[in-house]
């Protein structure tokens, strides 16, 4: 009851004190408030002076908490001139201040070559173990199959591709390596005639692939018409009177 | 009789002569393997009286035999089928060995025979007598061939189109006859049309001109349809039927090149080359290639690598390669010239005999040498023909010899001229694998030395008048008697010889063609400073076996101070000695340039020499114009100086070899120094490595620096800065290349004072690996990285235990652990990223091998054996192969030589199952002369059934099977078979202490005449003195040809539906004794006596019956041509074999 009271008072107070734009309640918007809710004003004071009154002594001060300081590196920078002062401040520097740190980079050949090869070896030893636990394996001690783990040799059903064709690592390789050749063989799919020549073997090669192979592709539509070869001819449709 | 055809006298052997045949294949089934068609030959009687007609087939089942549309009856009979009766105990080398090549004659198209006897039915006679037209229709299958046709049906999912499958034709010598009847021999030629119908998605290649296909009304196949005008003989016949991708060559249209599916691109970079070799064959040959188009056709699972046939050549689908690929490079375009060779000489031009064969493939084999040389360059060409000469002459110093043209004349041969083999050189299909790789290596050699006594540009001549005779004569449609010009005979070879160069190379010919065997000389000399003379002497060993004595010139090259001289020195009977004047005083001239045969002039330091001589060096028979092997003895600088100096590969090659034995520190210079030269040729160098590895061995304790070759590696091929890390890899510059391959592999082989790889070469080595980056190159690595497995491999020294029980991983030796390491590692990879022909696998599973024979690993074949099975790449297979058959060596398990003897039967593979028997021969479990607990009973009797009837379907693999016997065994009876019950009786009626004669030792058994007629009276003699008898060669083989054909009547309920079973044989056999003619009679009176007898008991009666007989009998047998011999029915009943043909209501008339 006393809350609610209290509050209401409070309440309508500061509405009285807002209705006449301030924001500070005065004395008068109490008396309005108190005299609104139907509260003898004039008998306040002497309940202020009453005998027996209990006085609420007053909270011993208590050191205001000191706030940690935050946490600052280096100065903060002062406004430059063109932003006005009422701006906040810049934050602290480590915020937007950044700080290059150099590495040299290794540059140094022997340590590269090092580094690559026990990478490639590591990654090499890491997949076939992977391989070798999450398959079949074979070993070559009885007593111990995880030091040495061989993958099992598994048969294929044509055995002469995997042998023969270049896998996609080299093909790759290949590509890089001479990537000068390329273009001249984009459309070698579709003519047995246009062909991806090596001329005279591994010794020499490039300069005279690319002649001869423009000079095919040149000559082509005239020459079409000469390669006469019978496994290019189409099959003939069953006469009635067949050949035996 | 009009036998005065052609020129050259060539007689047919048959009463016939072909002039056209049809090969039509309806159906090819890939699922069951199976072959159905017919063939119809076209053949004019040469004689009046012609009724039966003999052909060749094996395997193939006949239906029906028609002859001019009448209703044929036929026989077919095939006693190589089964060489000698199974009741047979002999076990006896020489006796299969005889009995086998009466079996081979007894078929033999060169003669006349044939294993399907058609009848003339009688309605044709009078037709026949007129000598007209006859045609032979003949309806036939083949059902799962296990010879001369091979598929290849990969078990997949999907058609056989999307699975690759594909059949090709194949086989040894002439062995058409597996695939269709035919008259199988190399001088029967006629036209040819070939038919095949196949599956829409399929090609068939075959021989001739395509003209054209069509497909079948259901659209579901089509029919490929070729015509072969140009004469050909059926053994040149070839076929390939697969879902192949076509590339037709792009600078020469009619050239046409098939391969497997997705093979392309390694196609196309394969025969890119092709059109060069064409181009020098018909340049030099100034002779168009003679067909109208050429087919190369790579399949898999090939019988041999190259197989040329007229117009098509069927290769290996291993010889494909990519651009990257450098080692097979060369190999590869070897095999496309020696093919495009035997297209000329071979297959165009075609052979009387077999005894003409030599020229053929001299021929051909020495054109291809040609064409290296312009090729690969002087160098390359002079280290090959070194190299094939010291083949034949370590093959003949074995064996006893190789001889290029063997004469069978009638009776009066004066020696067996193949005494010293355990086979018959009588015809291809009885010579072991070995033996025929050398008479080709030989045969080229001999034409390379006749090129040298008339001349290249006479030679050259010599095959231009050859070939254009011969396409005259193929373009004489219709007179197919002009067709025997297209058969080259050594006589008219010889004639055309002479004819061209006007010279006499009898000498010649006699020395290396008609005899056997190569000279073996030693050298030595000395100076005589008064006389200022080289009195060089030299020896030769003429009574060890392969060898023979040479009189002649013999040119001699010594290298004196003041330049090279050549003399040419005439060796005589009895002059070892020969005085050669020097030239140079041994005075030494100061500061002067020496010439050197090439006229070049280079300056020496002499101070090596020996101040009272100017000689530098001798070179005996520096162009190798004598198959030779020599022995000279010089002093080690005069070695160094020829290394240093001498500009013939072969004569580096030589004084590195004979510097391994001069272990000092002058050889070690001279070495490395040509290891450093740039110009020095590659192989030499490589060669330099392997010697320096050995003299380090001999130096090692005076060795001073580091370990030979390293500091020179690293020169080479490390980074500048970092001396320890190779540099990345760069293949541009081939010799380097090979350098860098082998120089680790050499080193590897060095070894320290406690006969250990010294650590830090091992270290090394691993670090070549770990440092190996082939990121930037251009080419594969493959071969490079295996070659170090292998250097690792060969660091590998024994282990201090050898016992298996310990070899565990804890006591492994911590430089093997690494080793292991590295090789677990490639092999690993190698199933995520296979290497090219799965090179790296290879060298793997070598060197687990080698780590188990040291001891290191437990030796266990197990890993072998499953890289070994069927699917794995051939090459992989046979490296585990190799391994498995060590492994049965060393531990003698008989399991496991069970386990390949089972894998010879039944693997898919023909080239496998020779193979197995080729490694058994060269590394084999026991030998004759030893001890050993396989060497049993059991094992004879499946060896012997192998080569007896398990492998009558590959020529190849039985006498590999032979061969294996003989290395097992020996010549005469296996030792570990118990004692004959017959040699006991046998003695006991001689009532002397007579050897068992089935056990005679060999050199007793080879005996000559003598020991045989003493004993002739009795019947008695044993089997073997009868049949190693060399001067009653002829006799004998006819008793054994009636002898194998006495299981003919095993067919007698064939005669309906001939075909060719394995199994049937036996059954039909016991119930047919009774029926049985004029010999088995014998049998049955004679052999009451002797209750246990077995079979070989009545032969031996039944030979010696026979053999009575024919001795007189024979005599005018043999002035009689053989077709009488078939008219006279009573030579005919002699043999079992007419037995069954009196009962056949068939041909009883």
């Amino acid at each position: 009851m006393i809350q609610s009271y209290i509050s209401e008072i409070g309440r309508s107070a500061k509405s009285y004190c807002e209705h006449t734009a301030r924001t500070q309640p005065t004395l008068s918007d109490i008396v309005v408030t108190l005299v609104e809710m139907g509260f003898n004003v004039e008998t306040l004071p002497a309940y202020a002076k009453r005998s027996q009154r209990m006085v609420i002594t007053a909270p011993p001060v208590t050191n205001q908490p000191v706030t940690p300081k935050a946490l600052t590196a280096g100065q903060n920078k002062p406004h430059p001139p063109h932003i006005p002062g009422h701006f906040p401040e810049f934050p602290d520097p480590h915020t937007y201040i950044k700080t290059p740190t150099y590495r040299e980079p290794v540059s140094d050949y022997q340590v590269l070559r090092e580094k690559a090869a026990s990478q490639r070896r590591d990654v090499e030893r890491a997949l076939t173990r992977f391989m070798a636990k999450t398959g079949e394996t074979q070993s070559l001690f009885k007593d111990d199959v995880s030091t040495f783990p061989l993958i099992a040799a598994r048969p294929f059903t044509v055995p002469y591709l995997t042998a023969l064709l270049p896998s996609e690592l080299e093909m790759q390789q290949m590509e890089e390596t001479d990537s000068s050749e390329q273009d001249e063989q984009t459309d070698t799919e579709n003519l047995p005639l246009h062909m991806s020549t090596e001329e005279a073997g591994p010794e020499k090669e490039n300069s005279s692939v690319l002649q001869q192979s423009s000079s095919l592709a040149g000559s082509r539509n005239g020459e079409e018409n000469v390669i006469d070869n019978p496994y290019l001819r189409p099959v003939k449709k069953p006469k009635i009177r067949r050949k035996k | 009789m009009n036998r005065k055809k052609g020129d050259k006298g060539f007689e047919s052997p048959r009463p016939y002569k072909l002039t056209h045949q049809v090969v039509c294949i309806n159906n090819i089934n890939f699922q069951r393997k199976s072959v159905v068609g017919y063939v119809e030959l076209t053949i004019f009687p040469t004689v009046a009286n012609l009724n039966r007609i003999k052909l060749n087939s094996k395997q193939c089942r006949i239906y029906r035999v028609r002859v001019n549309d009448l209703e044929a009856a036929f026989i077919y009979n095939d006693p190589t089928l089964e060489v000698c009766h199974h009741e047979s105990k002999q076990r006896n080398l020489n006796y299969f060995s005889n009995a086998y090549a009466a079996a081979v004659s007894a078929v033999d198209p060169d003669a006349g025979n044939g294993e399907l006897c058609i009848k003339v039915p009688s309605e044709l006679w009078k037709h026949v007598d007129e000598l007209k037209v006859l045609k032979v229709h003949i309806n036939f299958s083949l059902d799962q061939p296990k010879g001369g046709l091979h598929f290849v049906v990969p078990d997949m999912e999907g058609n056989m189109a999307e699975r690759g499958a594909h059949v090709f034709s194949c086989g040894y010598q002439n062995s058409t006859r597996f695939w269709f009847p035919c008259v199988d021999s190399y001088s029967e030629l006629c036209t040819w049309k070939l038919e095949y119908t196949v599956d829409a998605a399929m090609v068939a290649v075959s021989n001739g001109d395509l003209v054209e296909t069509v497909y079948t009304h259901d659209m579901r196949k089509k029919t490929f349809h070729y015509m072969l005008t140009i004469p050909t003989a059926a053994s040149n016949i070839s076929l390939a039927i697969g879902p192949f991708e076509i590339l037709v060559d792009p600078y020469m249209h009619e050239v046409t090149h098939f391969c497997l599916p997705q093979l392309l691109p390694l196609l196309k970079h394969t025969t890119s080359y092709l059109h060069e070799v064409f181009e020098f064959y018909e340049e030099i040959l100034t002779c168009r290639y003679p067909y109208s188009c050429f087919k190369t056709v790579f399949i898999d699972e090939a019988y041999v690598e190259v197989a040329a046939y007229a117009s098509m050549s069927i290769f290996s689908t291993n010889l494909l390669h990519s651009a990257m690929i450098i080692d097979e490079t060369p190999l590869t375009r070897r095999c496309l010239a020696q093919a495009l060779a035997q297209q000329f000489f071979g297959c165009f031009i075609s052979r009387m005999s077999w005894s003409d064969e030599w020229v053929l493939k001299g021929i051909s084999g020495y054109i291809y040498g040609l064409w290296m040389k312009k090729t690969f360059g002087v160098n390359e060409y002079r280290h090959w023909i070194k190299q094939e000469l010291d083949q034949i002459v370590a093959y003949e110093l074995k064996t006893g010899g190789v001889l290029l043209h063997p004469i069978f004349g009638g009776g009066k041969e004066k020696d067996n001229p193949a005494s010293h083999l355990h086979f018959s050189i009588k015809h291809p299909h009885t010579l072991s694998w070995e033996y025929y790789t050398m008479f080709q290596c030989k045969a080229h050699l001999v034409m390379r030395l006749i090129e040298n006594r008339i001349s290249m540009e006479f030679m050259l001549q010599v095959f231009n008048k050859l070939l254009s005779l011969a396409s005259t004569a193929s373009s004489q449609k219709f007179q197919s008697h002009m067709w025997s010009q297209m058969l080259v005979s050594t006589s008219g070879f010889l004639k055309s010889i002479s004819n061209v160069s006007g010279k006499d190379i009898q000498p010649l010919i006699k020395q290396w063609v008609d005899q056997s065997g190569v000279v073996k000389f030693y050298g030595s000399f000395a100076f005589n400073r008064k006389r200022n003379v080289l009195e060089l002497e030299i020896k030769q060993d003429y009574t060890s076996p392969g060898t023979q004595k040479y009189v002649g010139p013999l040119k001699v090259t010594v290298q004196e101070l003041d330049g090279s001289f050549n003399h040419t020195l005439q060796i005589e009977e009895n002059s070892l000695k020969h005085d050669i004047p020097c030239h140079s005083k041994s005075r030494r001239n100061k500061k002067k340039k020496i010439p050197l045969m090439n006229g070049e002039e280079v300056d020496m330091d002499l101070s090596a020499m020996d101040a009272d001589s100017p000689l530098l060096w001798i070179r005996i028979d520096p162009d190798m114009s004598v198959l030779r092997k020599v022995e000279f003895e010089q002093s080690d600088f005069m070695w160094q100086y020829q290394l240093r100096y001498e500009r013939d590969v072969v004569a580096q090659e030589e004084a590195i070899l004979a510097l391994e034995k001069f272990p000092t520190p002058a050889s070690r210079l001279a070495l490395t120094d040509i290891l450093e030269q740039e110009q020095c040729f590659y192989r030499v160098r490589m060669l330099a490595c392997f010697c320096l590895a050995k003299i380090a061995n001999s130096m090692v304790s005076t060795w001073t620096g580091p370990p030979a070759m390293k500091s020179l590696f690293t020169r080479m091929f490390c980074c500048k800065t970092c001396p320890n890390i190779v540099k990345t890899n760069n293949f541009m510059n081939f010799q380097s290349y090979f350098l860098q391959k082998t120089m680790p592999v050499a080193m590897a082989l060095l070894r320290d004072v406690h006969n250990l790889c010294p650590k830090e070469v091992l270290m090394f080595i691993l670090d070549l690996i770990k440092y190996n980056d082939n990121r930037k190159n251009k080419f594969s690595d493959n071969y490079y990285r295996a070659e170090l497995i292998d250097a690792l491999a060969n660091s590998v020294t024994p282990a201090v235990s050898v016992n298996n029980e310990v070899r565990t991983l804890d006591n492994l030796n911590p430089d093997v652990r690494l080793i292991l390491e590295e090789i677990t590692r490639f092999l690993n990879m190698e199933k995520l990223l296979p290497s090219y022909r799965h090179t790296i696998t290879v060298s793997c599973l070598k060197a687990i091998r080698v780590l188990q024979k040291n001891g290191h690993v437990p030796s266990d074949p197990a890993l072998f054996k499953s890289y070994a099975e069927y699917g794995h790449f051939v090459d992989v297979r046979i490296a585990a192969l190799e391994a498995v058959v060590d492994y049965t060596k060393v531990d003698r398990s008989y399991e496991e030589l069970q386990w390949l003897l089972s894998m010879v039967q039944n693997d898919p593979v023909p080239y496998i199952r020779h193979k197995i028997l080729d490694m058994l021969t060269k590394n084999p479990p026991f030998t004759k002369n030893m001890e050993s607990p396989l060497c049993n009973e059991a094992l004879v009797d499946q060896l012997w059934k192998l080569m007896n009837s398990g492998t009558s379907h590959d020529w190849r693999l039985r006498c590999g099977a032979v061969d294996l016997y003989f290395t097992l065994f020996g010549l005469s009876r296996p030792s570990c078979l118990p004692l004959p019950e017959l040699g006991l009786v046998l003695n006991l009626k001689e009532k002397k202490a007579v050897l068992n004669p089935t056990i005679i030792p060999e050199s007793v058994a080879n005996n000559q005449e003598p020991v045989i007629s003493s004993n002739n009276h009795g019947q008695s003699v044993g089997f073997q003195n009868t049949f190693s008898n060399s001067q009653e060669e002829e006799e004998i083989d006819m008793d054994t040809v009636h002898d194998s054909q006495a299981f003919i009547y095993h067919h007698l309920n064939m005669l309906e539906r001939p075909s060719t079973p394995g199994k049937e044989q036996s059954s039909g056999e016991i119930t047919m004794h009774p029926v049985s003619a004029a010999p088995l009679s014998v049998f049955s009176k004679e052999s009451n006596s002797s209750k246990h007898s077995d079979h070989h008991h009545h032969h031996h009666h039944e030979h010696k019956k026979k053999k009575k007989k024919h001795k007189h009998k024979h005599k005018h047998k043999h002035k009689h041509d053989t077709k009488e011999k078939e008219k006279d029915p009573f030579v005919f009943s002699n043999s079992p074999a007419s037995a069954r043909s009196i009962r056949s209501p068939s041909l009883s008339d």
